[in-house]
């Protein structure tokens, strides 16, 4: 098969990772402020780690490296303990709500939304070098 | 003499139907999928290329031109059909894609958009070929003999 697009498939797991990332940043930020899940445990901020995968060879039929390094996303729960606030309702009484900074998860919002940016410049970039690069040699 | 390629023309492709369609929408770039020439044609066309007429002798053609004429003849319309096919299986994973991204069935959207990018990418080269094809070919007609 033509690799037509060069780099696009280590473009291609990029962006997916970024995509995991926000919808974890956003699983963060709505559960921010619950209590417990429905089995009663309190909600762990989840956090996700990319870690850089070579294709093995013959995995897609290619040669291994042929594509480059993809990304590849690991989800991790960060372990910290909750946060602990008094419970108005119940005096003396105290309420466990996660302990997800609002400002931390906004920044990695806006790493995400500008890695993503990236990831989609590089592949503007490929689609327009095979276009010039079809160009070659027209008149005009 | 080893640099000619391959190509030869049967005289039962018809001719004037390929330089219609060769000035036709496919002439303005980029007229990717159900648009423009199809598939189909080009398999058509990739098909001429192998057929010969039942009087050609390779032979005799060789020891007219030299030795090195008398290879084979197939090779580039084996891989222009093969490439056809491609352009077209690349057409069907986009169109897969595309549906099951509309349908929810969780491919992710970007991953939709890039295979219908290379499937136009490589519908596109397809169309150079086809028109540096023609182009030599109808230089060809055009020698004074």
């Amino acid at each position: 098969m033509i690799d037509i697009l060069p780099g696009i498939q280590s473009t291609s797991s990029a962006l997916n990772a970024e995509r995991i990332r926000g919808d974890v940043i956003a699983q963060n930020i709505a559960n921010s402020t619950t209590t417990r899940d429905a089995a009663g445990h309190i909600y762990q901020r989840q956090e996700v780690l990319f870690e850089s995968l070579v294709p093995q060879a013959g995995a897609d039929g290619g040669a291994a490296g042929q594509n480059g390094a993809q990304v590849s996303v690991r989800i991790a729960a960060d372990s910290r303990p909750p946060r602990l606030s008094p419970d108005p309702s119940n005096p003396g009484k105290m309420i466990e709500t996660p302990d997800i900074n609002i400002h931390r998860e906004m920044t990695d919002l806006i790493i995400s939304q500008r890695a993503y940016e990236a990831n989609l410049a590089v592949a503007k970039s490929a689609k327009s070098m095979a276009l010039q690069t079809l160009a070659i040699g027209k008149r005009g | 003499m080893s640099s000619i390629s391959p190509i030869r023309l049967s005289p039962s492709v018809d001719v004037s139907q390929m330089l219609a369609s060769a000035t036709g929408p496919i002439g303005a770039k980029g007229a990717a999928g159900p648009g423009g020439v199809s598939v189909a044609q080009f398999e058509k066309l990739a098909a001429s290329l192998e057929t010969r007429p039942a009087d050609f002798n390779s032979s005799s053609v060789a020891s007219a031109l030299g030795s090195d004429f008398s290879a084979p003849s197939s090779e580039f319309s084996n891989v222009l059909t093969q490439m056809v096919r491609e352009v077209s299986a690349k057409q069907a994973v986009a169109g897969d894609a595309m549906n099951s991204v509309l349908s929810g069935q969780g491919v992710p959207l970007h991953e939709a958009v890039i295979a219908g990018e290379e499937a136009s990418l490589s519908f596109q080269l397809m169309v150079e070929v086809r028109n540096k094809l023609l182009e030599s070919y109808q230089e060809l007609m055009r020698m004074q003999v």
